[in-house]
């Protein structure tokens, strides 16, 4: 059977220039096979989203093997709808406009194959497949490794012969605004995309933050917007058979996305390092950018009047306005998210995962499903299930409106709990629920895509409706075309001026270089000289083991759950501590300073936890944090945290690491002292409420080491208000402390396994107010036990109350313990006097060089078991060793009524 | 920085906009392409169906 597909006009080989009577050909095989492989690429980058959005909410799913972990399918996700679905898309889109703009075909069919084979054979496939195996770039939007990344320039490259050149001889009064779009994106992409990818590679830290801060945008704002738009463009008068309201209006949203969008990078890094001038440039620039495109939507909508009746009966053109207004929302929230009062309370945030989501399925994929529906309908062949269709468009408009609300709000939810002193897993515990709803309303859209893919496959297939009812309206402004078409030839230009690729690649050149001027290369050079002024001399590199972590760290997609950039903010000051300064970054090759906090910023790891701790969280994070959402990296492990291979060695090195220079250089106290002048209003430091016991000067994230003086919380005196205290301190126990102490107390918690020395057995001792107020004060020094002073004071007495309740009142002391006193006391002064001091009140000549401190039997009273166990057995982890060869059983009976005779006495000497 | 964009955008914008009022048969040349595309659309949409 011979189809229109196979007929002569449609076939590729015509005169590259066409005479008036004859048309262009088109590579119908070609946008078949682009719209098939971008459904499928879709499919599958949207099963890799949903599986990331499950992991929030059940972490440990499919959380056994590195290629599933969250991390890399993350990559995967964003790159396969990057690259996969919308890159397909947009290429089908192109071999069906282009030669109807161009009037001429695209260059050759064999290059096009050619560019199908590289695009998903040597981008997206392999992309994905690496990734998956740990080889991958930390960059956002730019994940797939340096390999991959060839190809796709390769491919832009194939693309500007294949789509740019036709339009080659074409008269500027017939290039409409969905070429102006197309030449754009390929010409601008074409140069940002490898220096997107390189040069944070080769310049380093705050200065590659600022190359790819511009990347990060311009991925949006020069291949993902110029693309939809262009489709935009086409539609909506194809579809109307209407010409757009202003043409001037569309041309000049054209130049002015292609100057202000370039200029916008810089936002994603507001209060950070980089210079404040090139901050402002970019939130004004920002702003321009929400201009233009109120312009650009203005003209399409203003275009749409007259077509209701079209617009509501035409699927694909519902989708095309669906995206249009999505496009008006998103970027108006994307300039306002760049002002500064907005920008400190929501970066990081899900309200900025919401809008990444309305920009890239409400505009972006929304538009390109109304272009692929809308030229399905008019090649020859193919047509779509109008039923399907119309469904696939309500679960998805469903979903999506579902989704980006939930995630605006729970970012909402974050920024207000990150602006208070509260933990910072309260910040995690609050979204929970939001993650679950962002997660079942990832359904209705994956089951649109499916939908829309089944429509595409089970529609009629009528070889001689070419034109849809809807499409053709006789609303053809028949007048309007000989106007237009006697007009343009009453003006024109000149020379090199006619020609439309001339003037779009010199701009693009001229753009692009204008950006990183002005937002990448004067501000590196600015933070180069500032680096050069303020560095420490001797700053340390790091060590072979620490770099090794640094790959695993990036390979694992780490820096897009926890920033290493405190931000000139005093929220993240109060937390994390100093702002991170360019010298910190001088030796990060690629930058990671991340976009994104779903865990704390990690800049100022060093010498915060323990590497028991650490391990144990990397084995799996809910032994030490129960609602933790952090993935579990049992593959650095040899079957138990207490066994780590090289991997979970070299990554805890390199966490370690982490602020390492700063704190040796004395930089970290400085910066604490309250003299220090601001960087900005805003760090001006505020006065916490006295409710909160966090004084403004100590970073929460800090955790250990400290021996400040606590204040002495006593729970209530009253029964009834004591027993409140301790069921509240229940709930408060069960929710912090139980992963390591257990449920009941006995120190028997998921981690106690893997940490040394082990979690306090809370039954095995009575602890005194003081002790227990001075430990949820200051943690203990040398265990994994953190302050955790970030609480509300009423909540820590309720701590206090509730590990008073845990501990059983002990029996009258029998006689020959009383006797045996004096016994116990001489030989606690010869033996134990050295850690404990003479007197039990950890005075001896060598209490203060012991870590974890001995203990103060004063403030704590073990139970007659625990003090014999402990005789016995000694404490592993701590100084303390056995004593059971060196005492004889009726001597450690008189230590051990000695011990606790000491409780609650007077002491002598500093107190622990 | 802030001044340099605002500059040189005003500037862009206000040429245009003169080009637009000092030249009327910049605009009929200017909205040409939106009829060419329109066109050519036509003459696919013909091709295809005749």
């Amino acid at each position: 059977m011979t189809t229109l597909s196979e007929h002569s006009i449609y076939t590729a080989g015509q005169p590259s220039v066409q005479s008036a009577g004859k048309l262009p050909s088109v590579e119908y095989g070609l946008i078949r096979a682009h719209v098939f492989a971008s459904l499928v690429t879709l499919v599958i980058s949207v099963l890799f989203g949903l599986l990331v959005a499950t992991k929030f909410t059940f972490p440990e799913f499919l959380g056994g093997h590195g290629w599933l972990t969250w991390g890399r399918l993350r990559y995967n996700h964003t790159q396969g709808i990057f690259f996969g679905w919308l890159g397909n898309a947009f290429l089908a889109f192109f071999y069906y406009a282009v030669p109807r703009l161009a009037n001429r075909p695209v260059l050759s069919r064999k290059l096009g194959w050619s560019l199908f084979s590289i695009w998903n054979f040597a981008v997206v496939l392999p992309g994905w497949v690496l990734v998956a195996a740990g080889f991958s770039q930390p960059l956002e939007w730019a994940e797939f490794p340096l390999v991959v990344a060839a190809f796709v320039v390769l491919a832009f490259i194939l693309m500007a012969f294949e789509f740019v050149l036709p339009f080659l001889n074409a008269r500027l009064s017939d290039l409409y605004v969905s070429g102006w779009y197309i030449i754009g994106g390929i010409v601008f992409t074409m140069l940002a995309y490898p220096v997107g990818n390189l040069v944070p590679w080769l310049v380093p830290g705050a200065r590659g933050a600022a190359f790819s801060g511009l990347w990060i945008h311009d991925a949006v704002g020069l291949y993902v917007t110029p693309f939809a738009v262009a489709i935009a463009y086409y539609v909506i008068p194809a579809t109307t058979r209407r010409p757009i309201s202003s043409h001037f209006l569309s041309m000049v949203g054209f130049w002015l996305l292609f100057f202000v969008y370039p200029l916008n990078g810089t936002h994603h890094y507001v209060y950070s390092a980089i210079p404040m001038a090139a901050q402002k440039g970019a939130i004004v620039a920002s702003a321009y950018q929400g201009m233009d495109v109120i312009l650009v939507v203005t003209n399409l909508l203003l275009s749409l009047p007259g077509s209701s009746g079209t617009a509501s009966k035409d699927v694909p053109l519902r989708f095309v306005w669906f995206g249009v207004v999505s496009y008006l929302v998103v970027s108006l929230q994307g300039s306002v998210q760049a002002f500064m009062p907005v920008n400190r309370f929501i970066h990081f945030t899900d309200f900025v995962i919401g809008h990444s989501h309305l920009a890239m399925i409400g505009f972006a994929s929304f538009i390109a499903l109304g272009g692929i529906a809308h030229l399905w309908q008019r090649i020859p062949g193919t047509r779509y299930n109008e039923r399907m269709m119309n469904w696939s468009f309500w679960l998805l408009a469903v979903g999506l409106t579902l989704m980006v609300t939930d995630l605006t709000i729970a970012g909402l939810v974050e920024a207000q709990v990150w602006q208070s002193s509260a933990p910072w897993i309260d910040s995690v515990r609050a979204v929970e629920s939001y993650w679950l709803v962002r997660t079942l309303s990832g359904l209705p859209i994956l089951a649109g895509f499916v939908l829309f893919w089944i429509s595409l496959v089970t529609g009629p297939r009528l070889s001689e409706a070419i034109v849809s009812e809807t499409s053709r309206v006789a609303s053809e402004d028949k007048a309007a075309f000989e106007d237009g078409s006697a007009a343009s030839h009453e003006f024109s230009l000149t020379g090199w001026l006619s020609h439309a690729h001339v003037i779009a690649f010199g701009a693009g050149v001229g753009f692009f270089a204008l950006s990183f001027l002005v937002l990448a290369i004067l501000p590196g050079k600015e933070l180069a000289d500032e680096i050069k002024r303020v560095a420490p001399v001797t700053m340390p590199t790091l060590t072979a083991s620490e770099q090794r972590g640094r790959v695993i760290y990036g390979r694992e997609g780490c820096a897009y759950c926890h920033t290493q950039q405190i931000r000139s903010l005093a929220a993240d000051v109060r937390r994390f501590g100093a702002p991170t300064e360019a010298w910190e970054t001088k030796y990060d090759y690629p930058q990671l300073w991340g976009t994104r906090r779903i865990g704390p910023d990690l800049s100022r790891e060093f010498n915060i936890r323990p590497r028991d701790w650490q391990l144990t969280h990397l084995y799996n994070p809910r032994f030490v944090v129960r609602d933790s959402v952090m993935p579990p990296y049992p593959w650095f492990f040899s079957g138990s945290a207490n066994q780590p291979t090289q991997e979970a060695l070299d990554l805890l090195a390199y966490l370690q690491s982490l602020g390492r220079a700063r704190e040796l250089s004395g930089f970290e106290r400085q910066a604490l002292v309250p003299s220090v002048q601001p960087v900005t209003p805003d760090m001006a430091m505020p006065r916490e409420a006295s409710a909160r016991a966090t004084p403004p000067t100590v970073p929460i994230a800090m955790t250990g080491g400290y021996s400040d003086s606590a204040p002495v919380l006593h729970p209530a005196s009253n029964p009834g208000d004591l027993q409140e205290e301790v069921s509240r301190g229940g709930t408060l126990f069960a929710a912090n402390c139980a992963s390591c102490h257990g449920a009941a107390g006995r120190g028997d918690g998921k981690a106690s396994s893997s940490l040394l020395p082990k979690p306090a057995n809370l039954t095995a001792a009575r602890f005194s107010d003081e002790r227990l107020s001075s430990v949820l004060w200051n943690g203990v020094v040398g265990t994994a036990m953190p302050p955790w002073r970030q609480l509300p004071a009423e909540d820590l007495r309720a701590l206090v109350a509730y590990v008073h309740s845990l501990h059983l009142p002990a029996a009258a002391p029998a006689t020959q313990e009383v006797a045996s006193l004096e016994v116990g006391k001489a030989l606690f002064a010869a033996a134990c006097g050295s850690c404990h001091g003479g007197t039990g009140a950890v005075n001896g000549p060598v209490a203060g060089t012991l870590t974890p401190p001995p203990t103060n039997f004063h403030l704590k009273q073990p139970t007659e078991e625990r003090a014999w166990e402990v005789l016995e057995n000694g404490v592993p982890g701590t100084a303390m060793p056995p004593w059971k060869s060196q005492l004889g059983e009726s001597e450690r009976h008189a230590l051990v009524a000695y011990v606790r005779s000491l409780y609650d006495t007077p002491q002598e000497g500093p107190r622990q | 920085m802030i001044n340099l964009i605002v500059i040189v955008i005003s500037a862009i914008m206000f040429g245009l906009l003169l080009v637009w009022w000092r030249w009327p048969a910049f605009r009929a040349w200017i909205e040409a392409p939106k009829y060419f595309m329109l066109r050519q659309e036509r003459r696919f949409d013909d091709q295809l169906k005749g």
